[in-house]
C-alpha cells in the first residue's frame, strides 16, 4: 500500500463555516490531502484564503437552495461533507436565563442547519452511491453544563443523535456518517472569550483556561486542543483509511469526557 | 501535512499477538509507517521474510512477563508504542451455565490481566521519557453483550475498556496517550476458518452464514465485516502525531453496529 499525502485527490469537500476557528483548519487540512475545497460562511474571510468560498446563511433555506445549485454548476457532487457551522450566543446563567428565542437560535444554527444541508447534498451523494458526511458536535453533548452554553450542549447531543440514525439508513448505498466531539479547542474565538473571562475575574489568560478546565471536571492532558488537532481526526475520517467508520462520534478531548 | 509514510520513523512499537489477524495487519501498518516493529505471540508464524522482530512469549503466564520486556529492552530500547491486541477465546458458547471457572480464568488472564502485566512492565520507560502511546484492542462486545457465545469474553472486554480509561486518567497528565479500540466484527483467518465450520455444521453457505453471525450483533448497517487492515489504519492513526489530543477513549469501528448514540 503506498502512504501518500494526497489521499483526497479529485474529491470536492464542502466546510461550512470554514473561514475560521475549526473550519478553517479542517478546510486547510483537506485542501493539503488533496481535496478540491469549497467553504460556506456569512462573510468572506478577510483573509486571503486558497479555498473557494460560497456566501450561505445556513438557517435561511433560501440560502441552501442558492448553496447546492451554485455547488452543482460550478463543482459538481461533493464527495465530503463537514456540517462543522455551528454556536451559541445564548446567556449563562442557567435555565432561567434562556428565552425561547435562544432555544430556537441554537436549535437552528447546531442542528437544523445541518439536517437543510444534509438533506440538499446527500440524494446527490446516494446516486453516486458513496460519501463522507461529518457533523462537528461538541464534548458539551456528552458532558451538559448548565451554568453556560445549557441549550448548546442540548442540541449538540440531538445532533448525536441525528448523524448517528442518519448514519444507520445510509450505510447500506455507501455513505457514511460520522461525528467529530472536540472538548475546549485554542480557536480565536476561546482567545478571545479567555481574554474577557480573564479580566473580568482579574486573573491571567492561562489561569482563566485552568478554571475553565477545571469547570469540565480537569483535562488529564492539561491543555485545550489546536484547531488542528480537531481537523486530523476529520481528514482521517473522511479518507478511506477510515473505510469500516460509520455511525461513531469520536472524542477529541484529551481525556476530557468522565466516563468509561 | 507530512509524508504518513514517515510519520513513525525512530519508533519502537511493540505489538503483542502480531503474528496473524488485526495484530499482523497492525504490525504491518506500523512498519508501513517507518517504525520499527516487535510482535510477540506463543508461535512463530513460520514466515521466513518476516520484516518485525519475532519473540516468543505466552504472555498469560505472568513469570514471563518481566523477563521478556527486559529483554526488549536491552536489545531494542524504550518502547514508543505499545498495542495490546492479544485477546480472543476458546470458552463454549451456549450461555453463563456452560462456563466453568477455567473458561472465566483463561477469558480474563487472555482478555484482560496479560495486558495489565505488560502494561506494568513498559509503563516506568515511558513514564521516564514522559511519552509513550499505548493502545488496547477491545471488542464490539465490551459495549454490546452477547450472552449466546463469548460471555466472558464480552466481560473481559468490558473490563478491559474500563480498565484503559482509567490508566489513561493516570498517565495522560505524564505524557502518555492511552486509548482502546472496538472493532466490530472482522474478517481474519480465525474468523473464516469459523465461518466455514458454521457453513459445514449447519449446511449453509459461508455468505449465508456470514449473514446469520452479523444479524446475531442485531445487524451491520454497513452490510459486511471489517477487513483486518481497516482496524490496523485507525490503529495507525492513534498512535501517530495526528492524535496528539487523542487520549481515554474507546473508537467503535464496527460498519454501525453499535446500536446505541
Amino acid at each position: 500500500m503506498d502512504k501518500q499525502t494526497e489521499q483526497l485527490n479529485g474529491k470536492i469537500a464542502l466546510v461550512t463555516g470554514g473561514t475560521k476557528g475549526i473550519g478553517k483548519a479542517i478546510a486547510n487540512k483537506l485542501s493539503s490531502a488533496g481535496a478540491t475545497v469549497i467553504v460556506t460562511a456569512r462573510k468572506p474571510s478577510e483573509e486571503k484564503s486558497e479555498h473557494h468560498f460560497i456566501a450561505a446563511d445556513l438557517t435561511n433555506s433560501d440560502d441552501i437552495v442558492k448553496l447546492t445549485r451554485q455547488l452543482s454548476n460550478e463543482f459538481g457532487t461533493p464527495d465530503i461533507l463537514i456540517n462543522n457551522v455551528g454556536g451559541t450566543s445564548s446567556p449563562a446563567g442557567g435555565f432561567q436565563m434562556l428565552s425561547d428565542e435562544d432555544w430556537n437560535k441554537d436549535i437552528e444554527l447546531n442542528l437544523l442547519a445541518s439536517i437543510r444541508l444534509d438533506k440538499a447534498i446527500i440524494p446527490q451523494m446516494l446516486e453516486k452511491k458513496s460519501g463522507a458526511v461529518i457533523h462537528i458536535s461538541s464534548l458539551n453533548g456528552k458532558i451538559p453544563l448548565y451554568q453556560s452554553n445549557f441549550s448548546y450542549g442540548v442540541m449538540k447531543s440531538a445532533l448525536n443523535a441525528y448523524s448517528k440514525t442518519l448514519a444507520n439508513e445510509v450505510a447500506k448505498n455507501g455513505i457514511r456518517v460520522n461525528t467529530v466531539s472536540p472538548g475546549m479547542v485554542r480557536t480565536t474565538a476561546m482567545e478571545t472569550f479567555l481574554k474577557g473571562f480573564a479580566e473580568s475575574i482579574g486573573k491571567t489568560v492561562e489561569e482563566a483556561a485552568q478554571q475553565i478546565m477545571d469547570g469540565l471536571g480537569g483535562v488529564p492532558l492539561n491543555r485545550l486542543a489546536e484547531p488542528e488537532e480537531i481537523a486530523n481526526m476529520v481528514a482521517f475520517l473522511v479518507s478511506d483509511d477510515a473505510g469500516y467508520i460509520t455511525g461513531a462520534n469520536m472524542l477529541v478531548d484529551g481525556g476530557t469526557y468522565p466516563a468509561v | 501535512m507530512e509524508k504518513l509514510e514517515n510519520e513513525l520513523t525512530g519508533k519502537i512499537a511493540l505489538v503483542t499477538g502480531g503474528t496473524k489477524g488485526i495484530g499482523k495487519a497492525i504490525a504491518d501498518r506500523l512498519l508501513e509507517a517507518g517504525a520499527n516493529v516487535i510482535v510477540i505471540a506463543r508461535n512463530h508464524p513460520g514466515d521466513e521474510n518476516l520484516k518485525h522482530h519475532f519473540i516468543s512469549a505466552d504472555l498469560t503466564i505472568s513469570s514471563e512477563t518481566d523477563k521478556l520486556v527486559k529483554e526488549i529492552s536491552e536489545k531494542f530500547g524504550t518502547i514508543d508504542i505499545l498495542v495490546n491486541n492479544m485477546g480472543g477465546s476458546n470458552s463454549p458458547s451456549g450461555g453463563f451455565a456452560v462456563l466453568s471457572d477455567e473458561d472465566w480464568e483463561r477469558d480474563l488472564q487472555l482478555n484482560l490481566q496479560s495486558s495489565v502485566r505488560i502494561d506494568r512492565a513498559i509503563l516506568p520507560q515511558m513514564v521516564a521519557k514522559k511519552s509513550g502511546v499505548i493502545v488496547h484492542i477491545s471488542s464490539i462486545t465490551g459495549a454490546l453483550p452477547v450472552y449466546e457465545s463469548l460471555g466472558a469474553y464480552a466481560v473481559a472486554k468490558g473490563a478491559l475498556n474500563n480498565y484503559s480509561k482509567s490508566l489513561s486518567k493516570e498517565f495522560t497528565p505524564q505524557g502518555i496517550r492511552v486509548a482502546a479500540v472496538s472493532p466490530g466484527m472482522v474478517r481474519t483467518d480465525t474468523m473464516d476458518n469459523y465461518l466455514q465450520s458454521l457453513s459445514d455444521t449447519m449446511g449453509i453457505t459461508v455468505e449465508q452464514a456470514t449473514q446469520n453471525l452479523m444479524s446475531s450483533l442485531g445487524g451491520v448497517p454497513m452490510g459486511r465485516m471489517a477487513l483486518p487492515e481497516e482496524i490496523a489504519e485507525l490503529v495507525g492513526f492513534l498512535v501517530s502525531p495526528r492524535a496528539s489530543y487523542i487520549t481515554g477513549v474507546n473508537y467503535i469501528i464496527d460498519g454501525g453496529a453499535n446500536p446505541s448514540v
